[in-house]
């Protein structure tokens, strides 16, 4: 598996940091890892000086880190979210880079998304749409101009495009379209 | 030489026809998984099952001449063999259980089954020629997704076992070789440059290969953002591009180093003439340079295609296959060194 941050080198370590509030587990090569507990320490830390009381060359910061995130991680762990469909947790996917089933996207959506940013520079998927799914997304882009001219009281408009909501085949997810 | 800038969109003159084989071969392909199933690297074997008679049924109403086959039940040889061709991968090769493949007879279409998604459609063509790749995967695509549901979103297209795959898909990657560039020291700035393009480039062995032979794979990084067609214009002008750079490269070494390049042309011949053991990978560096000699008219009695040929032919699957028996690797760089000195006898440099 590759660091998650920069891309390049494997990742060893795991790190965790606050997101939006959020703290988010992040698989890191080394000198990422060291980045980011630099980064992490306050100034007037220093991180490499050693502990007092003889623990020789271990870091102060790297101790408290390695503390919290043992702590953190625990309770994480508890609560480690699992795809509803499949099954897999969090951890599982992470180490093998891949994804149990097409509804992990969903479930695990809000630490997906960011990575797949970081991939692809995109958030949108633009191109192909399977014949199948062609029904849902043209129902989709109909009830947004609905909610769009109801929104600016537009009701001729409302009116005609519900009519022609009305008219769409409905969708049957079971064979095939969106997962 | 240095790929500054993707900004290539003006139109630019054709390329000469020696630089022609410069760009080997490309291969576009889609990855598919089928909604509701687990991805293959976490689906039980009942679940693999399950997928590949789906596809296999799915493939039998449209497209019948490309039969199924069990991975698990092709010989060693044969699944050798298509690894060589880069029909199939060594992934699919290692997960037997459920894995399958379906080629055309002409080898211009392959499907694998239960790889890392549970779809790899690919489409192959010589050249440059990515579009026309492309079309023949798409419209193996569109055909099968009227029998299959694939797992897509409104949001994210194609949903993909790995996010780097997400979206379209697709991966379009071009096969080329850059002799020229590398006798020069020019070629860490091309590949820089590819990659500051977010170009994947690799060796001829796909993911985690070296470029052996200096013959690297170009594909393109993102899959999500871009539309297919997009894609395909875009591997296709930056690689149009580094084939431009690479014939200018072969001109100013018959120009201004002559004396390099054909002592590495008397080199390599001398040592596919003469030598009594072969390793896979010297040989390939060697025909590498037979290669270059051959595209620029420095060989006589050899073709690029025929250069090309042998490549194939040298390594071990065909190698065994060809001599109709299982070799050990000692008994395989014997034969491959009798084999590629019979072929290339007659040969002679022109310089």
């Amino acid at each position: 598996m590759k660091c998650e941050l920069c891309h390049k080198a494997d990742a060893e370590t795991a790190i965790r940091r606050e997101v939006g509030g959020e703290l988010q587990e992040l698989y890191v090569c080394q000198g990422c890892a060291r980045q980011e507990a630099a980064a992490a320490a306050p100034p007037d830390v220093d991180a490499e000086q050693p502990v007092a009381g003889g623990m020789g060359t271990v870091p102060l910061m790297g101790m408290i880190l390695d503390a919290a995130f043992e702590i953190v991680g625990r309770a994480m762990n508890r609560a480690e979210p699992a795809c509803p469909a499949c099954g897999i947790l969090r951890h599982e996917y992470r180490k093998q880079s891949r994804l149990g089933c097409p509804a992990c996207y969903e479930a695990f959506a809000r630490e997906l998304d960011a990575a797949i940013f970081d991939l692809h520079r995109a958030r949108q998927h633009v191109g192909k749409v399977p014949q199948r799914a062609q029904a849902l997304c043209q129902r989709r882009q109909l009830e947004a101009r609905l909610a769009q001219a109801v929104k600016e009281q537009r009701y001729e408009e409302a009116i005609a495009l519900r009519d022609e909501l009305l008219r769409l085949p409905e969708p049957d997810a079971a064979k095939g379209g969106p997962a | 030489m240095m790929l500054t800038s993707e900004a290539q969109d003006a139109p630019r003159p054709a390329l000469p026809e020696q630089a022609a084989t410069i760009a080997m071969s490309c291969r576009v392909r889609l990855a598919r998984n089928l909604a509701g199933e687990r991805f293959p690297d976490w689906a039980t074997e009942r679940d693999r099952e399950r997928v590949l008679n789906a596809v296999r049924e799915a493939l039998s109403a449209e497209a019948p001449e490309l039969r199924v086959t069990p991975v698990a039940g092709v010989e060693e040889q044969d699944r050798d063999m298509l690894c060589e061709s880069h029909l199939i991968s060594k992934e699919l090769l290692e997960r037997a259980a459920g894995g399958g493949v379906a080629v055309a007879k002409d080898g211009s279409v392959c499907v694998m089954v239960n790889e890392e998604d549970h779809l790899r459609i690919q489409g192959f063509a010589q050249g440059l020629d990515v579009a026309g790749a492309w079309r023949r995967a798409d419209a193996l695509d569109t055909g099968l997704e009227r029998h299959l549901a694939y797992a897509w979103s409104p949001r994210l297209g194609y949903l993909t076992a790995c996010p780097s795959n997400v979206g379209t898909g697709l991966r379009a990657g071009v096969m080329l070789h850059l002799l020229g560039s590398s006798l020069l020291g020019e070629i860490e700035p091309v590949v820089r440059g590819l990659e500051r393009m977010r170009l994947l480039v690799r060796g001829i062995g796909g993911e985690g290969s070296e470029a052996a032979g200096q013959i690297y794979q170009v594909s393109n990084m993102d899959t999500l953002g871009t539309d297919e067609a997009g894609i395909i214009r875009r591997v296709t002008r930056i690689c149009s591009e580094v084939v431009r750079q690479e014939h200018n490269a072969r001109v100013r070494l018959l120009q201004e180093t002559p004396l390099v390049l054909v002592d590495c042309l008397a080199r390599s011949l001398s040592v596919l003439q003469n030598a009594r053991l072969l390793a896979t990978a010297e040989a390939l560096e060697f025909l590498s340079a037979l290669r270059l000699g051959a595209a620029m008219g420095l060989c006589t009695r050899l073709k690029v295609s025929d250069v090309d040929a042998l490549i194939l032919m040298m390594q071990p699957g065909h190698l065994q296959k060809g001599l109709g028996t299982s070799l050990t690797s000692d008994e395989r760089d014997e034969m491959r060194a009798e084999f590629l000195s019979r072929k290339v006898a007659r040969v002679k440099l022109k310089c």
